[in-house]
């Protein structure tokens, strides 16, 4: 499951934007240096974070479905087609595998990869309320982050009452296999009581909303604690400051 | 404000909590209708007040008007004025009223923020929102959390309660707030039995430390016995407003359609034949109404025999008389070729939770009531019945035919299924078009159809709303609207799951009339339910699970007269039958006609 794991290392008690502002500036350098080997250091970096969190194995497991089926794309793609100066890596038989290609397919893959990854690290070892905290405290709306953090848990909560909804329609002998036209027919008759359900709750939600405060103007206080120490100001700081470095480097050699 | 609020305090102790004068609401949704027509209602501080009443009297109106969300929120003609310590609800906000006033919705789910991932920053959620000192937060939370019981949950995702956890944690998050008075609409009527009882002991327990509680609820039952005041509301206007026993005796002499609790029945039928002199008011308990007995009609042969008697042991319960059921075992020989059978039924979820085991029973004709508690495997039972689920081992087979590879929508012409929330079923404009759906969809001609929807309709009470948008009615009409669109396809075999809850004492006859006729004429009947005054009165068998297996199978008789499998189930006998086993009788009366009889010999 994509969420939240708890956690007292390093990373779980950064603040939220530390991590925001550092995975954005990892990201966009992933994209700026020009050869793969650069990406590959970074990426190894953020798997040593995650190794540091805890959470390596984890996040290797759920990045895998999707990078192995990018690592086999980007291969067949690059590799075997994009000849660059024509030095070949290896040949069998017909099949040619291009050094350009082979270098250009590891930079695509470890960029991606390194995005992957960098949010996976972000999502699992950030609560969510902390990044609403922080988010509030930099004068983000309180509305605003509220349906940032309730969409979370939008989406099991609507995936129940689909099912729910399916089940009683068959049990009034809907049929929701055959025809594209009778599964068009099918879905209208879970699609309305969905969303009129969601319309019905919202009202009552709106008003538990109010009952607990939530439209009050004022200063508001957390449970919860999200200081935002000299760590976190010097890492916001010096990720910003190699970021800024690696683009004026960028600038500067490809005005020459 | 604190100011002002503690000089009122100070000067004008005695002043009403709640004043409401001469209030007349229309939404402006349907203007022509006031719902609430020039009520007045002073409630005191410290009082507990049930408000009860047929549905669509005005009773969430009224709670809403004490929260101010009426005329805040919701767009209304309003004339009068509501003030609630000593200020008018118009002047103030709902944010500020909050402070005052906690509210809590019937529906428990919807009304949590969504936006919390434990219990404890759920309750702490409205504190955060009034800027509350961080030191003081947690406490707080913690404290209000302990005030309703859940304490130890404050850990649990939120979103993984119970129903009755889930309205709990809502009391407990409006609670942080220490508002003075708190207003439940009709909170417990989605909850099963247990849950029902802990949310009114935790109200009892807030009432003691001097909070103002004021309750909508039809579970009179639970609610007569620890208010101060009973208000029953009629058409918008207040009917009575009194001591509960007052209110409750007006009900019993007029016979109006309040849920009155059997022992007030009782009551009423044994003064009404001389046999309970000097008892002027009834009692509202079983333990009440066993003293009051006991204490006045020694006279009657019954009373004799009881006072002679031991009380009702476990021991005794095998001993108690079975009555005639020549005819309900028929039902269990049947061969199941007109009902649902299970043979030897296992069913185990993904994750290897076992729901259902060794399940075999043949259910066929008549009304079959199935009863337990939550997590008995209710619920899964149900979706065997029409092949929304699938046995893991055994089988099921409905008239007659295996449910193992047959689509839910084939088995929908043997089984019709209504199920709990109406909502998960209505889509269409009118409710004469949404009645229709099901007969449409296995395939009855048409002029079938519009005649078995009229009839379906016309058995339920719909037949005023035919034309009206199926969502504009209130949630007890919804319901009807869900069941009418199941009992116009016309299966042999028809399940009903939980149709009693939030239903007046009118809605609940109605449904209890549709089962007979269905029973009589030969349908198999199945009602899953929590409602043991509806099993008592219309089942002509009750089953019982447990744990996925079945604790008990008989008419109602003689599962009611089984105290230990019923404490094994963690269910709870009609309050009748409690009575009768508190005087020490031998019989199992089912309804207070049947005690009465049996205590005038």
């Amino acid at each position: 499951m994509l969420e939240y794991r708890p956690g007292n290392s390093l990373l779980h008690r950064l603040n939220p934007l530390t991590k925001i502002v550092v995975a954005g500036a990892v990201i966009v350098c992933g994209f700026l240096l020009p050869d793969f080997r650069g990406p590959l250091v970074l990426l190894i970096a953020v798997l040593a974070l995650a190794a540091v969190a805890g959470l390596l194995k984890r996040i290797l497991l759920m990045a895998a479905a999707v990078l192995i089926t990018l690592f086999i794309g980007v291969f067949v793609l690059q590799g075997l087609f994009h000849e660059g100066d024509g030095t070949a890596l290896l040949s069998v038989g017909p099949v040619t595998l291009w050094l350009d290609g082979f270098q250009r397919a590891l930079l695509i893959f470890f960029r991606i990869a390194i995005i992957v990854c960098a949010m996976l690290l972000f999502i699992l070892s950030t609560h969510p309320k902390d990044l609403v905290i922080a988010l509030n405290n930099r004068g983000v709306s309180p509305k605003l982050t509220y349906v940032l953090v309730a969409s979370l848990q939008f989406t099991p909560q609507m995936q129940r009452r689909a099912r729910a909804i399916t089940e009683a329609q068959q049990a009034r002998g809907l049929n929701v296999k055959g025809s594209w036209r009778r599964r068009i027919q099918a879905l209208i008759t879970i699609m309305v009581p969905l969303l009129v359900g969601a319309l019905i709750g919202a009202e009552t939600r709106a008003l538990a909303l109010e009952a607990r405060g939530f439209s009050r103007q004022g200063p508001r206080t957390y449970l919860r604690e999200v200081p935002d120490t000299t760590t976190d100001k010097v890492l916001r700081w010096a990720a910003l400051v190699v970021l800024a470095g690696v683009i004026i480097w960028r600038v500067i050699t490809w005005l020459n | 404000m604190a100011e002002l609020r503690n000089r009122l305090e100070a000067d004008d102790g005695a002043a009403p909590e709640v004043l409401i004068n001469d209030v007349s609401v229309a939404y402006t949704t349907n203007p022509d209708k006031e719902v609430l027509q020039g009520v007045s209602l002073s409630i005191e501080r410290g009082s507990f007040i049930g408000i009860t009443g047929l549905n669509g009297a005005g009773k969430s109106t009224l709670c809403r008007l004490i929260a101010g969300y009426i005329p805040h929120f919701f767009d209304v003609d309003m004339t009068g004025s509501v003030a609630v310590r000593g200020s008018d609800t118009a002047e103030s906000g709902i944010g500020e009223l909050a402070e005052t006033v906690g509210f809590v919705f019937e529906n428990p789910f919807d009304q949590l923020s969504g936006a919390n991932l434990t219990v404890l920053e759920e309750a702490a959620f409205a504190l955060e929102n009034m800027g509350v000192p961080r030191q003081d937060i947690e406490r707080r939370a913690r404290a209000s959390l302990a005030a309703v019981g859940i304490e130890d949950l404050a850990d649990r995702d939120p979103a993984k309660l119970s129903g009755g956890q889930t309205q709990r944690l809502a009391l407990a998050s409006v609670l942080a707030l220490r508002p003075r008075i708190i207003v439940l609409d009709d909170p417990t009527s989605q909850l099963d039995p247990l849950g029902a009882e802990d949310v009114f002991d935790v109200l009892d327990d807030l009432h003691q430390q001097g909070f103002t509680v004021v309750v909508v609820s039809q579970d009179l039952e639970q609610l007569a016995p620890r208010v101060d005041r009973l208000v029953v509301l009629e058409a918008g206007r207040v009917l009575w407003n009194d001591r509960p026993q007052i209110v409750l005796k007006n009900a019993v002499d007029q016979s109006y359609p309040l849920a009155v609790p059997d022992v007030v029945h009782v009551w009423h039928e044994l003064r009404q034949r001389d046999l309970l002199p000097g008892a002027p008011e009834p009692p509202l308990t079983a333990t009440e109404a066993v003293a009051a007995i006991a204490a006045r009609s020694p006279a009657t042969k019954a009373g004799s025999a009881f006072l002679d008697s031991e009380p009702a042991t476990n021991d005794t319960a095998g001993g108690w008389a079975r009555p005639d059921s020549s005819e309900v075992e028929q039902l269990y020989t049947a061969d199941g070729t007109k009902g649902v059978s299970f043979n030897d039924v296992q069913y185990v979820y993904p994750g290897d939770v076992t729901a259902l085991q060794n399940l075999s029973l043949n259910l066929e004709g008549g009304c079959i009531c199935v009863i337990g508690q939550n997590g008995a495997g209710k619920s899964t039972f149900a979706r065997h019945l029409n092949g929304l689920l699938k046995p893991t081992a055994g089988t099921v087979k409905v008239v007659g035919q295996d449910t193992a590879g047959m689509n839910v929508s084939v088995l929908a012409r043997d089984v019709g299924l209504a199920f709990q929330n109406p909502d998960d079923q209505l889509f269409r404009r009118t409710v004469q078009d949404e009645v229709q759906f099901g007969p449409e969809n296995i395939g009855a001609p048409d002029a079938e159809v519009a005649t078995r929807a009229n009839e379906a309709m016309e058995l339920l009470g719909l037949l005023d709303v035919k034309d009206q948008k199926p969502h504009d009615l209130d949630l007890a009409h919804r319901k009807h609207v869900a069941t009418a669109s199941v009992l116009a396809m016309d299966t042999p075999v028809l399940v009903l799951d939980e149709p009693t809850g939030g239903q007046d004492a009118q809605g609940t006859e109605l449904l209890g009339n549709l089962v007979r006729q269905a029973a009589s004429r030969g349908k198999t009947v199945i009602v899953i339910t929590h409602d043991m005054h509806f099993a008592a009165r219309y089942a002509d068998r009750v089953v019982v699970l447990a744990e996925g297996t079945l604790l008990a199978d008989g008419d109602a008789r003689s599962v009611f007269g089984q105290p230990e499998v019923l404490r094994r189930g963690h269910v709870t006998a009609p309050a009748t039958t409690r009575l009768a086993a508190g005087l020490g009788l031998t019989s199992l009366p089912l309804s207070p006609a049947e005690l009465v009889a049996e205590l005038a010999g």
